[in-house]
C-alpha cells in the first residue's frame, strides 16, 4: 500500500510524444480512474508506473523511494491487462500460482494462498480448468487473482471491463470496488468509460493527448469542470456548450438574456470578458410550455427512456438537450423556455476554452 | 546495454551466431582463399599455400571467351534461369488462381499435389522423372508417344542439344519452383476481402475478369516477392539438378548451370579442381550478395520491422 | 473460395479440368513409379503386359538382396535409419537454434537487430554451393585423427552443415510466429518477476506450438530428402545415396530400385496426408501479412 508520486513524466516513442509532462500523485489506498478517449497516453502512463515503459523524462517514487529505474519484478505491482493474458496451456491454479513459483515459494505456501485469493474472488470451485472453459466474467477474476496473489502494494487495472458485456459490466464494476476498499490497496485504473470512472474512482485523472487537464473528485470534474473537454467529456447525455455574449450584467444566448449567474458576477467583471460558453447539463435544466424567463427555443425532437425523456430542443438553431419528466408530452416545433439551474451552470472563456474561475487564479 | 540484457541476448543468440560463423563466415572465407590456390583433388596439404591470386580468374576469363564447354554452361544458365524463373511465377499465379475459384476439396488436392515436387526426396524425385524422359523404350514420354504413333524410334530426350537437355532441366525444376509462387499467391488471395470478389460476381464479372481487374493488382507485392527470390534461388539450385547430368539423363554440357558447374568442378568425377570451382563459386557470390541487396530494397523490407515494444 | 457466390457458376469444371490436365505428367510419373514396385518389370512404358504385380520387389528390399548373383546384402534397415538420424538431427538443431535466436529477434529491442535480419535474408539468398567447398575444407581440416570417431563425426558434421543452411529462413519463420503472440503475455511474466529466459521457455514456446511444429516438420524434410549432404560428408549410407549408386544396377532389378524409391518416399507421403494444414500454413507463415 503505497503513495505514488509521478514527477514531470514525459516519454517519447521515437517523434511521438505520448506523455508530456505529467504531474500526478495518487493517495496510499486510493482509488485513482485514469480517464480518456482513446490514443490519450493512459494506457502508457499506466504501464509506465509498472516498470514496461521507462520514461524518457521524470521520476517516480513509491513512497518516497526513487522507482525509475527500478526493473517491474521488483516494484510489487500487480497488472490486470484488458484482455486477461490467461496462459492457455496452463490451468486456472497455475495461472495464478505463477507469480509464486516465480519466486520459489514453497510448494504448500503456493497452494494455500491460491485458494485464499480463489475463494475471495469466488473462482476456488474452477481451478482445475483451462481458461478457455471459462466465461469472460470467470477469466477476469483468475486474472485478478493472479494480479493479487503476490500481495502487490499497487493494483494496476488497463479497462478490465471492456470485454465483458453491459449486464456483468455493472455487477464487476461494484465488486472491483468493494475488493479494492477491503484489501486497501492503491489502485490505478484506465477506462475510457466516464460512467464507469464516476462509479468507482476517489478521484479521477482526465487525460487527453498525454495531458492531465484536470485532477479531482467524480463530484469535482463532474460539477467543476476546468476545461471544456473535462466538462463535454463527462456526463451522458454530456454538457450542452452554447455561445454567449456577456452585455451588462447579463448573457446574450442566441438572442435570449438571462442574467449571468451569481458565482460569477465578481469572476466576469474582474476579468472583463466578453465571449463565453456556456455550459449546462441536461439534468441542471426545466423546459417550460411557451415563451418566458430563459432560453427560448422549438422543439426537435424528443427521446423517450422510461422514467423520463430528453428533449432536443433548438434554441434559432443551437441544439441542446435537456430532461423532463416522462408525463409531458410535447409536439414537434413546440415553442418551449428552457429554465437553468444557475448555480450548475458553468461558463468557460470561448477562446481558450477553460472554466472562467481557472483563469482568474 | 547492461549485463543482464547482455547476457540474455547471448543465450538467445548464440547459437545462431556459432553456426552463421562456422557454416557461413569461415566456409566463405576458405572459399575465396582456395579460389586462389591451385587446389585439385582435394590435396589439401599440398595445395593449401599455393597462393597463386587470380590466377583461376583469369582462367574463368578465358574460358568465358574460348571454352566451348563452358560457353554452354553459362548459356544454359542463363536460359534456365530466365524461362524456368517466368514459368515458376505464371505457373505459380495460375495455380493459385485456379485453386481460388474451385471447390475447397480439389484446392486442397491439388495444392497438396504440387507441393509434391518439392517436399520429396530429391533422389526420389529424380528417379521418377529419370524413368519418365528415359531415351530408351522404357521411358515413359517415348513408350506414350510410339504408342499413339507420333514416334517410330525411342528418343534421347535429355540427349538433344541444347534445347532438348534445356527443356527437361526447365521442366524438371519448374515443377518444384512452381510450389512456391502457388503457396505465397494462394496466401496473397486468402487475405483479399471476400466481399470484393462477391461484389464483382453479383455485377456478373467472370472469373478471369475477376482476376486480372482485382485479384493481381492487389498482389504486386507479392509477385516481386516471388520474381525476385525465385530468381536468386535459380540462380544458386543445383541438387535437382544434379542427378539429372549424373545419370546421363540430359547432356552434360547443357545440363548444367553455373552452380551444378561449380559443384562437380569441386566434387565431381574425374579430375576435380577446388581452384577454379571456387574461382566461379565466388563470381556466384557476388551475384548472389548484389540481387539479394537489390531484393530487399524492391521489396522494401524495411517496412516489415517492427519494433519490440517495451523498455525491460 | 468457399462460398457459392464466388465460384464461377458455368466453367468451374473446365478449371478443374485444366488443372487436371496440368498435373497429368506429375501424377502420371509418381504412379508409375510406385506401381513399378509391386512388378516385376518396369511399368513406366506404359505397355499393360509389363505389369506383373508382385510383392518380391519389397521382400528383396527389406532382406537386403539387392543382386540376384551374387552374396551382396544391403541391410535397408540400417540406410533408412541413417536417413532417419540425419534428417531428426537436423530436425531438432534447426528447430532450437531458430527458437532461441526467434524470440530475441522479435521480443528483444538492441542495437543491430535490423542488421542481423537484413543479414538472415542475406544467408538465406546465398549461393550454398560456394559455401559447400568452404565446408569441406573445414571438414577435412578438423577431420578426427583417431579412425573411431570418423563415422559418429561424419554425422555430427553432415547434421549441422545442413542445419546451418535452414537455420536463417528458420529463425526468419520463428520471429513470424514470435509477432502474433500479443505483448500482454509477455509483459504479465515479466510483472510477475520472469526473467527473459523464463517467459521464453514457460510462457512463448508454449503458445507458439503450431510454429514450432511447422519449422521441426519442414527441417525434418529438409534432412530427409538431401542428396548432396549426405554424399559428401557422410561415410555412412542413406536412402539417397543408395539410390544413386544402384541406378546402374542391370535392368532386371529396376523394380527393385522403385520400391527402395517408394520407400523413401514414404514419410513424405504420411506428412502429407496427416499434416496438410501445417504443411500450408507453414510455407506461407513469414510472408508479408
Amino acid at each position: 500500500m503505497v503513495r505514488i508520486t509521478l514527477e514531470n513524466i514525459t516519454k517519447k516513442f521515437g517523434d511521438f510524444t505520448a506523455l508530456r509532462d505529467i504531474n500526478l500523485e495518487i493517495e496510499d489506498k486510493e482509488f485513482m480512474a485514469l480517464l480518456g478517449p482513446s490514443g490519450s497516453g493512459k494506457s502508457t502512463l499506466l504501464y509506465t508506473i509498472a516498470g514496461i515503459y521507462r520514461p524518457t523524462r521524470g521520476r517516480i517514487y513509491f513512497d518516497g523511494r526513487d522507482v525509475t529505474n527500478v526493473p517491474p519484478k521488483d516494484r510489487n505491482v500487480g497488472l490486470v491487462f484488458q484482455n486477461w493474458a490467461l496462459y492457455p496451456h496452463m490451468t486456472v491454479f497455475e495461472n495464478i500460482a505463477f507469480p509464486l513459483e516465480l519466486r520459489k515459494a514453497p510448494k504448500d505456501e503456493i497452494e494455500r494462498k491460491v485458494r485464499e485469493v480463489a475463494e475471495m474472488l469466488r473462482i476456488e470451485h474452477l481451478l482445475d480448468r483451462h481458461p478457455w472453459q471459462l466465461s469472460g466474467g470467470q477469466q477476469q477474476r483468475v486474472a485478478i487473482a493472479r494480479a493479487l496473489i503476490k500481495e502487490p502494494d499497487v493494483l494496476l487495472l488497463d479497462e478490465p471491463l471492456s470485454n465483458l458485456d453491459a449486464l456483468l459490466r455493472l455487477e464487476v464494476r461494484a465488486e472491483l470496488k468493494r475488493l479494492q476498499k477491503e484489501l486497501g490497496i492503491t489502485a490505478v485504473y484506465v477506462t475510457h468509460d466516464q460512467a464507469e470512472a464516476l462509479a468507482m474512482a476517489d478521484r479521477i485523472a482526465v487525460i487527453r493527448d498525454g495531458v492531465i487537464l484536470q485532477v479531482g473528485t467524480p463530484d469535482e470534474v463532474y460539477y467543476k469542470p476546468r476545461c471544456r473537454f473535462v466538462g463535454g467529456f463527462l456526463g451522458n447525455p454530456p454538457m450542452n456548450f452554447v455561445e454567449a455574449e456577456v452585455e451588462d450584467g447579463n448573457l446574450i444566448v442566441y438572442g435570449n438574456r438571462i442574467p449571468v449567474p451569481a458565482h460569477y458576477r465578481g469572476i466576469i467583471e474582474k476579468l472583463g470578458v466578453k465571449e463565453v460558453l456556456l455550459g449546462f447539463r441536461p439534468h441542471d435544466a426545466e423546459i417550460v410550455r411557451g415563451r418566458g424567463e430563459g432560453l427560448v427555443g422549438t422543439v426537435y425532437s424528443f427521446e423517450p427512456l422510461g422514467r423520463e425523456q430528453i428533449v432536443t430542443v433548438s434554441i434559432n438553431g443551437a441544439m441542446v438537450k435537456v430532461f423532463a419528466p416522462e408525463g409531458e408530452h410535447f409536439s414537434f416545433g413546440e415553442e418551449v423556455t428552457i429554465k437553468l439551474h444557475e448555480d450548475r451552470v458553468v461558463l468557460f472563456d470561448r477562446k481558450t476554452e477553460k472554466a472562467l474561475e481557472f483563469l482568474s487564479g | 546495454m547492461d549485463r543482464r540484457k547482455l547476457r540474455e541476448l547471448s543465450f538467445f543468440l548464440s547459437p545462431m551466431l556459432l553456426m552463421v560463423f562456422l557454416f557461413y563466415l569461415i566456409p566463405l572465407v576458405m572459399t575465396v582463399y582456395i579460389s586462389m590456390t591451385r587446389m585439385r583433388n582435394w590435396n589439401v596439404e599440398r595445395y593449401l599455400t599455393d597462393f597463386v591470386g587470380l590466377y583461376n580468374y583469369h582462367r574463368l576469363f578465358y574460358m568465358f571467351q574460348h571454352d566451348p564447354t563452358f560457353k554452354a554452361v553459362i548459356m544454359t544458365t542463363i536460359i534456365f534461369v530466365g524461362i524456368t524463373l517466368i514459368i515458376n511465377v505464371f505457373g505459380g499465379l495460375a495455380l493459385a488462381l485456379a485453386t481460388f475459384f474451385i471447390d475447397e476439396k480439389s484446392a486442397s488436392f491439388y495444392r497438396l499435389l504440387w507441393l509434391l515436387p518439392r517436399m520429396s526426396p530429391i533422389a526420389v524425385y529424380s528417379l521418377v522423372w529419370y524413368y519418365f524422359f528415359h531415351g530408351s523404350e522404357i521411358g515413359t514420354l517415348n513408350s506414350f508417344l510410339m504408342h499413339l504413333g507420333l514416334i517410330s524410334q525411342p528418343i534421347p530426350w535429355g540427349q538433344i542439344v541444347p534445347w532438348g537437355a534445356w527443356s527437361v532441366i526447365i521442366f524438371v525444376n519448374g515443377l518444384v519452383g512452381v510450389s512456391f509462387g502457388m503457396v505465397v499467391f494462394t496466401s496473397a488471395l486468402n487475405q483479399i476481402p471476400k466481399e470484393l470478389v462477391i461484389a464483382a460476381r453479383v455485377d456478373g464479372a467472370s472469373s478471369w475478369q475477376i482476376s486480372r481487374r482485382i485479384l493481381i493488382p492487389m498482389m504486386r507485392w507479392h509477385l516481386l516477392y516471388v520474381l525476385t527470390w525465385q530468381f536468386l534461388s535459380l540462380l544458386t539450385t543445383y541438387p535437382h539438378l544434379f542427378l539429372l547430368v549424373e545419370w546421363d539423363l540430359v547432356n552434360r554440357d547443357y545440363g548444367t548451370t553455373l552452380a551444378l558447374y561449380v559443384f562437380n568442378t569441386a566434387f565431381g568425377r574425374g579430375e576435380q579442381d577446388q581452384g577454379l570451382a571456387a574461382a566461379a563459386a565466388v563470381i556466384l557470390s557476388v551475384i548472389g550478395i548484389i540481387g539479394g541487396f537489390v531484393t530487399l530494397k524492391v521489396l522494401k523490407f524495411e517496412r516489415m520491422m517492427k519494433k519490440p515494444r517495451g523498455d525491460f | 473460395m468457399r462460398d457459392v457466390e464466388t465460384r464461377p457458376k458455368k466453367y468451374g469444371w473446365i478449371v478443374i479440368l485444366a488443372l487436371l490436365l496440368a498435373s497429368l505428367p506429375l501424377i502420371t510419373a509418381f504412379s508409375l513409379l510406385i506401381l513399378s514396385s509391386f512388378s516385376t518389370h518396369m511399368v513406366t512404358d506404359l505397355s499393360p503386359g509389363s505389369l506383373h504385380p508382385t510383392l518380391e520387389n519389397w521382400i528383396n528390399l527389406f532382406h537386403g538382396k539387392i543382386a540376384t548373383t551374387g552374396g551382396i546384402r544391403v541391410n535397408i534397415w540400417r540406410i533408412a535409419l541413417n536417413t532417419l538420424i540425419v534428417a531428426l538431427g537436423v530436425s531438432g538443431v534447426v528447430t532450437g537454434i531458430s527458437a532461441l535466436a526467434g524470440y530475441s529477434l522479435s521480443r528483444i529491442d538492441f542495437k543491430g537487430r535490423k542488421s542481423m535480419m537484413v543479414l538472415l535474408l542475406l544467408l538465406h539468398a546465398f549461393p550454398g554451393v560456394a559455401l559447400i567447398v568452404g565446408v569441406y575444407l573445414l571438414y577435412r581440416l578438423t577431420f578426427p585423427v583417431n579412425t573411431t570417431f570418423v563415422g559418429l563425426y561424419s554425422f555430427v558434421y553432415v547434421i549441422l552443415a545442413r542445419a546451418a543452411l535452414e537455420i536463417p529462413m528458420s529463425t526468419w519463420l520463428m520471429k513470424g510466429f514470435f509477432d502474433t503472440i500479443p505483448w500482454e503475455f509477455e509483459w504479465s511474466g515479466i510483472i510477475d518477476g520472469a526473467s527473459r529466459i523464463t517467459v521464453w521457455r514457460k510462457i512463448m514456446l508454449p503458445l507458439i506450438k503450431p510454429g514450432i511444429l511447422a519449422v521441426a516438420l519442414f527441417s525434418f524434410l529438409a534432412g530427409w530428402q538431401d542428396i548432396i549432404y549426405v554424399r559428401t560428408f557422410l561415410i555412412d549410407p542413406t536412402l539417397a545415396t543408395f539410390i544413386e549408386a544402384n541406378i546402374e544396377a542391370e535392368y532386371s532389378h529396376m523394380p527393385l530400385i522403385a520400391a527402395a524409391g517408394t520407400f523413401y518416399l514414404l514419410p513424405t507421403i504420411i506428412f502429407f496426408v496427416t499434416a496438410q494444414q501445417i504443411l500450408l500454413q507453414g510455407y506461407s507463415g513469414g510472408i508479408k501479412g
